[in-house]
């Protein structure tokens, strides 16, 4: 550390220099890295072996997809939606197609949002395996991959027959949906949530319960609830922390209304938290699809098409619970136009990330990974 | 590398040698195509269908290529997996110079191939891979299924299995000739092979035409198009607060504010409103850190930094701020004008491109933390600072990207080809 880079720090990093000797170097994580999810880079200012301060740079992933939506219809920028977000696809759509309803007047039949629950639940349980099967691997079991992709491709199955495509589905339309359910899909889906059950009873003995597990992540990384609020976390993050709120209970979107569900909490706010409140919020959304599936309403999936797409002067707003938090879109039109005048998506990814630094400060850098993981970013949706 | 490719210039010119440097180069790639080392890299969707082809269902190391390394020095096959961006340009080159050779390069999904969904109207993706590095295999899908990606696998390997030590231009010419245009040959061939196709079926038409005077070709089966009904949108009301309250409370307060395009806070106005309204004020730029205190330590407790953007309305800018009570979900939103200045005393002009002009506003940074990145982001996509904030600093883009894309009057074409021209 020489005198020169100690009177100026390199943008970004904001906590003051300390007085006397110490130990500060600055390490560089990403773009390509394995435990970056994608492609973050993270620069990371360490007092021998313990963070100081983390400085995620983001924009390795920005694809402009804003821009480009203001130059589509409504209808256009569906598949877009299942691009932020891979992992949840389908939950992406759903608010996007929401926003253009709320733009539009369109209503939904009772089997068009039977469906978007059914996916949207899905898609909870096969984005939560995928960070089950990375978090282990982030540290350091590769053998969770391998158990969690078992259980996801029995999911990713469904996705399948349902949409035709495994991951970026292109499913949902303003209106309902834009195929009627497949022959034989409410067995197959009960088929397929017995194996995510049974997986994860054997999840909890050979993961869960493991000690080198809990040690790594049980009082690491903790997030209070007031910082947790306050930075604008949501989903499993803020749940994590202790506080209680899914949009499906404080905002009953589609049917949650009628479904009988919990929402888990954690207490600390530590990794194991947040770990927690996703295996738990599997078990859930399990309970959820039960029960939808012993009523099948029977008639259309979808309402009637629009011929056309022109909004009028306004602003809509609409959210959805993903599997990483409150995603909103704000859709803005001038009028006399069938292309949006501007499309913001508030992405929870973009929020969580946020946290990291104050999540990371006084760790050591071997648990920066374990923190990362436990935020469950997906960075083409913090990019866009 | 170097000794291998001594291997035929010193066999070649002995008798039967050509024979031997033959058998030396089929063991070879023999044992290269089948264990390829691919490299730990994805950036977005096809990423997830990378791992799940290396996972017990798709298996990948059937194939030999199941040791995915996390360093580029330990791999032989770059899988580029998700879309490529220009800031994400330069790490990919030096990635694909740091694998030692032989390398081969697998461009996985639309957007490595040619941009994919992101060609037009986008102004940071890579319009494909091979214009950065050279590609061996192209997959196509929007991810491409696990199976195409082990399909291009398999015809890797076959490539590699062709591949010779040899010195691969001809004999006697120095190495500086140029490479044989295999390309405006293979269209020299392929449209002598349209033109005799062409022919073929004018031929058969005409003598299909003359046997059969009076045939009409039937009509395609259509599939029968269900036919949906009209449902009427009901908005869902609000569970835990009543939108009125709300309102009326920041009217009580701040009587001078005004709802957004609906004017002054009046009994008959909210009465008219939809279920699932949220109140929606306009605030003064000058008032806002006023409006955002009481918001967040009032009665209303408004804790939750929910939405933070901005809206280019041609003259002016537009911030929009939903702040939330994380208990009970309560929402307001801010709706505050910022004024664009224009140097030397200029103003806006309709339809000209790339105009001059900055923009300033209050940082919520102090009221609400978690506000700092979304600010960033404005600030990096429209161009407008906000005074207050400890890190004003582009968040996506480069530091020398030249504008602000979200502007309206953005036009760079040599970036963002455009659909609708």
């Amino acid at each position: 550390m020489t005198a020169r880079t100690r009177q100026t720090l390199p943008p970004g990093f904001l906590l003051p220099v300390r007085d006397g000797e110490t130990d500060e170097f600055y390490l560089n994580l990403g773009p390509q890295h394995p435990s970056t999810h994608g492609a973050l880079r993270v620069v990371v200012r360490l007092d021998g072996e313990t963070i100081r301060e983390v400085v995620p740079r983001l924009g390795y992933i920005h694809r402009g997809i804003e821009y480009q939506a203001e130059r589509d219809n409504v209808l256009q920028f569906v598949h877009f939606a299942d691009r932020f977000d891979y992992l949840t696809a389908l939950q992406n759509e759903h608010a996007v197609c929401l926003a253009a309803e709320k733009a539009l007047g369109i209503g939904v039949p009772e089997r068009g949002e039977w469906i978007r629950v059914v996916a949207d639940e899905l898609t909870r349980i096969s984005s939560h395996l995928i960070f089950l099967g990375s978090f282990g691997t982030d540290l350091g079991g590769t053998t969770t991959f391998l158990y969690a992709f078992k259980m996801r491709e029995a999911v990713t199955q469904l996705f399948d027959e349902l949409c035709g495509a495994r991951l970026t589905t292109n499913f949902l339309r303003p209106g309902g949906c834009a195929r009627d359910l497949p022959e034989g899909f409410v067995q197959k889906t009960r088929a397929a949530l017995e194996t995510v059950k049974r997986g994860m009873d054997e999840w909890d003995v050979f993961l869960s319960g493991n000690v080198i597990f809990q040690e790594r992540t049980r009082g690491v990384g903790i997030l209070p609830a007031d910082r947790a609020v306050a930075l604008g976390c949501s989903g499993p993050v803020l749940r994590g922390s202790g506080v209680e709120f899914d949009l499906r209970k404080k905002e009953p979107y589609s049917l949650y209304s009628k479904f009988d569900f919990d929402v888990p909490v954690g207490s600390v706010g530590d990794c194991w938290d947040r770990y927690a409140v996703r295996v738990e919020e599997i078990r859930q959304s399990a309970r959820i699809l039960e029960q939808a599936l012993d009523d099948v309403p029977e008639g259309p999936w979808r309402s009637k098409e629009k011929v056309s797409w022109r909004l009028d002067e306004g602003s809509w707003w609409s959210e959805v619970e993903t599997a990483k938090g409150i995603l909103g879109v704000q859709l803005e039109s001038q009028g006399k136009s069938d292309k949006p005048w501007r499309i913001k998506v508030r992405s929870p990814s973009f929020s969580n990330l946020m946290a990291l630094d104050e999540m990371c400060r006084g760790q050591k850098v071997a648990d920066l990974v374990a923190i990362l993981g436990s935020i469950d970013p997906v960075i083409p949706e913090v990019d866009r | 590398m170097g000794l291998m490719e001594n291997v035929p210039k010193v066999l070649d010119p002995l008798p039967g040698g050509s024979r031997l440097a033959d058998a030396v180069d089929y063991v070879v790639n023999w044992a290269r195509s089948r264990s390829i080392w691919p490299l730990t890299f994805g950036t977005s969707c096809c990423a997830i269908e990378m791992m799940a082809a290396s996972m017990a269902r798709y298996d990948i190391s059937r194939f030999g290529s199941e040791v995915f390394r996390a360093s580029p020095r330990q791999a032989d096959l770059f899988i580029v997996a998700g879309t490529i961006v220009e800031k994400m340009a330069e790490p990919l080159v030096r990635l694909y110079e740091q694998m030692p050779g032989p390398k081969w390069v697998i461009a996985m999904g639309s957007c490595t191939i040619s941009g994919g969904p992101f060609y037009y109207d986008n102004y940071s993706v890579v319009k494909g891979v091979d214009r950065l590095i050279p590609v061996d295999v192209f997959v196509p899908g929007c991810p491409p299924r696990p199976e195409a990606l082990l399909n291009g696998l398999v015809l890797l390997q076959e490539k590699i299995r062709k591949e010779t030590l040899r010195n691969p231009r001809r004999p006697g010419e120095p190495l500086s000739a140029p490479a044989e245009d295999r390309w405006a040959r293979a269209k020299e061939a392929w449209e002598e092979l349209e033109r005799i196709k062409d022919e073929q079926m004018a031929e058969a038409r005409a003598k299909f035409a003359a046997e059969h005077p009076d045939y009409k070709p039937p009509k395609p089966p259509r599939a029968e198009k269900p036919a949906f009904p009209e449902v009427a949108r009901e908005p869902a009301p609000h569970a835990g607060w009543n939108a009125r309250a709300v309102a009326d409370a920041v009217h009580a307060r701040f009587p001078e504010l005004k709802l957004f395009r609906l004017g002054d806070v009046a009994p008959e106005v909210l009465e008219a409103r939809p279920a699932d309204w949220i109140p929606s004020f306009e605030v003064p730029s000058g008032k806002l850190l006023e409006v955002a205190r009481w918001l967040k330590d009032g009665e209303l407790k408004m804790d939750f930094p929910l939405l933070l953007t901005s809206v280019d309305r041609l003259d002016r800018f537009e911030l929009v701020a939903q702040l939330m009570n994380s208990s009970t979900s309560a929402r307001v939103e801010l709706r505050v004008p910022v004024e664009k200045i224009f140097p030397e005393g200029g103003s806006y002009a309709a339809g000209e491109k790339n105009q001059k002009y900055g923009a300033t506003a209050p940082s919520l940074v102090p009221v609400w933390p978690g506000m700092g990145w979304h600010e960033r982001e404005i600030y990096d996509l429209m161009g407008i600072r906000f005074e207050g904030n400890p890190d004003m600093r582009r968040i996506f883009l480069e530091e020398d990207f030249p504008g602000h894309p979200l502007r309206k009057d953005f036009d760079m074409p040599g970036r963002a080809i455009p659909r609708h021209a």
